[in-house]
């Protein structure tokens, strides 16, 4: 019964899997056969050699790992310590810091679209990998430090003290208690980051320029957009292969990104 | 937590985070409130202040009118949609059932595909001659012959609000089951001894409890929609002759292809004044309610 109400959503959602896997698998003669079919008549594996060859996916790939993994580290070492700084301590500028990142969080870089075109030319870093990095990483700030911050404020500080007691240095506790403790929110942080970093469009879209720089969504676009010949079978293997990785790390993760934002929201 | 150099600690440990936040946001903020009010060359040069001139403009073009009412449906209907399929998914989803687990996993498996991808497949899937899902509705007899779906204004927007509210349910339901979870369950059982029925128990117990969780909920998805750029860019890059053009999509053409900077950023900041007044006001009439 609960499977027969869910069922229309499910094949809604299910839908454009099967209609990346079934066209990055069929013969070319079949994917643009009329009247078109859902099924291939053979499996042709050849279309992702074919498609990681022509569309360079290799580069894309190592960029997009690049950027994502790069500001994924960048937003770790700025925002633990701001976060740790705000559930540990109190002090005068608290609540404006915390005022501020919920305010950057309002600015998507959509809006400020522009104005980052022109900082990045002022740097002259148009066309550069650090300039994605950077700019990636600030925007998911906001959102690591206010996750960071309910879970860190969950564990008892007690514990740090009683190692301070114990002897050990400040700098001890923290690596030796607190780190520990804390690491799992922030490998649900350094996922969420990730993620975000590895989707970005419009931002990547403005201010890469060369082919041998482009991420994967940006790689995946430009085989579709402003051309007349799309050969969809190829374009199709390639957002498969971009999509799987991510699919399957989110899949196994999201019960713990699940209780992860609904502290966060109670809070 | 003694010596005097410990009340700087906190100061440095969130320095870097906001030396970081404050470079490579508020430079932009900055760099668009100047733009916005002068003359400026193709190159993004600024050559003399102009005052309102760049809005006055922004406002006498009636492809802005139009993107701004589009903008407002597009927000509205693929808010609404995604609220009125999360919440009764959320419901179903915190009961216990058989392959719950799976049924999560499914519908949370869109937000782990970027926009653009999900937007590129819809594409293809809607491809006049050789789409899917012109395969499908004529295999059911639903259709007779294929349609030219993403051609014109009229069914690409609509296609468009549809993937739209499809890739929004994800996170919306996200947040309703963290709502419901937290209720607690024994004012059910309170409410089922005085008799209640399960349609009583919806709308004087769960909906009033999950108020908050809603609120979020639309308040979240708005910001997300509104500024939402890849699936119309993608999909008709806000054509055919602008027909599906949103403030987004204005706003890049007028940037990147059309070289009007200076309105550009001055339809950033009428965005950004959007955005601001509806949260704000939004929240504080919520804020109100609540406290009657």
């Amino acid at each position: 019964m609960i499977w027969l109400v869910l069922s229309p959503l499910l094949l809604v959602i299910l839908f454009p899997f099967g209609v990346m896997f079934l066209t990055a698998v069929k013969p070319r003669s079949e994917v643009f056969s009329y009247p078109p079919r859902w099924l291939p008549t053979s499996f042709r594996w050849e279309n992702f050699v074919e498609m990681w060859n022509a569309a360079n996916f290799g580069s894309a790939l190592w960029n997009s790992l690049v950027i994502s993994i790069g500001a994924t580290i960048l937003v770790l070492i700025v925002s633990v310590p701001a976060a740790y700084a705000i559930a540990r301590f109190t002090f005068a500028l608290k609540q404006p810091f915390s005022q501020f990142l919920l305010a950057t969080q309002m600015l998507s870089p959509i809006l400020l679209v522009l104005g980052l075109f022109h900082l990045v030319v002022f740097c002259r870093l148009i066309d550069s990998k650090y300039a994605l990095i950077l700019i990636y990483a600030a925007f998911n700030i906001a959102f690591a430090v206010w996750m960071l911050r309910s879970y860190f404020g969950s564990i008892p500080v007690e514990l740090e003290e009683a190692a301070l007691i114990d002897g050990c240095s400040r700098l001890a506790a923290i690596i030796r208690i607190f780190v520990p403790l804390a690491l799992p929110a922030m490998v649900v942080t350094a996922i969420f980051t990730f993620i975000n970093s590895w989707n970005e469009f419009v931002v990547a879209l403005t201010l890469l320029r060369s082919q041998e720089n482009f991420t994967l969504p940006l790689r995946v676009f430009s085989l579709v957009g402003g051309r007349y010949t799309v050969e969809w079978e190829q374009v199709m293997a390639a957002t498969l292969l971009a999509t799987l990785p991510v699919a399957i790390l989110f899949t196994w993760l999201q019960r713990y990104l699940m209780s992860g934002l609904t502290m966060g929201a109670i809070k | 937590m003694k010596s005097s150099s410990l009340n700087l600690a906190p100061y440095a440990l969130i320095l870097p985070s906001f030396a970081l936040a404050f470079f490579i946001i508020t430079y932009p903020f900055v760099d668009i409130l100047l733009t916005s009010s002068h003359e400026v060359s193709r190159f993004g040069i600024l050559l003399r202040f102009n005052g309102i001139q760049n809005f006055a403009k922004v406002f006498a073009d009636p492809l802005f009118t139009a993107s701004l009412v589009r903008t407002m449906w597009w927000t509205l209907f693929v808010v609404s949609g995604t609220i009125l399929i999360s919440f009764p998914v959320g419901l179903i989803l915190n009961q216990e059932f058989r392959g719950r687990g799976a049924a999560r996993a499914i519908i949370m498996l869109p937000w782990a595909v970027s926009l653009t991808m999900s937007a590129v497949v819809w594409r293809w899937a809607f491809n006049a001659e050789y789409g899917l899902v012109n395969a499908t509705l004529q295999k059911l007899g639903i259709i007779s012959h294929p349609i030219a779906w993403l051609a014109s204004g009229e069914l690409a927007f609509p296609i468009e609000i549809f993937v739209g509210i499809l890739v929004s349910i994800p996170f919306t339901t996200t947040v309703f089951l963290g709502g419901l979870s937290s209720l607690p369950g024994d004012i059910y059982e309170a409410a089922q001894l005085e008799g209640a029925s399960v349609f009583q128990q919806f709308f004087h117990l769960t909906l009033p409890l999950m108020r908050p969780f809603i609120n979020i909920a639309i308040v979240l998805n708005f910001i997300y929609v509104f500024n939402s750029f890849p699936i119309i860019w993608v999909l008709t890059e806000g054509g055919p002759a602008d027909s599906t053009q949103i403030l987004v999509t204005y706003l890049y053409k007028l940037a990147f292809r059309l070289g009007r900077i200076g309105e550009a950023a001055a339809v950033s900041l009428i965005m950004l004044l959007i955005l601001f007044v509806f949260t704000f006001v939004y929240l504080r009439i919520q804020g109100r309610e609540a406290k009657v």
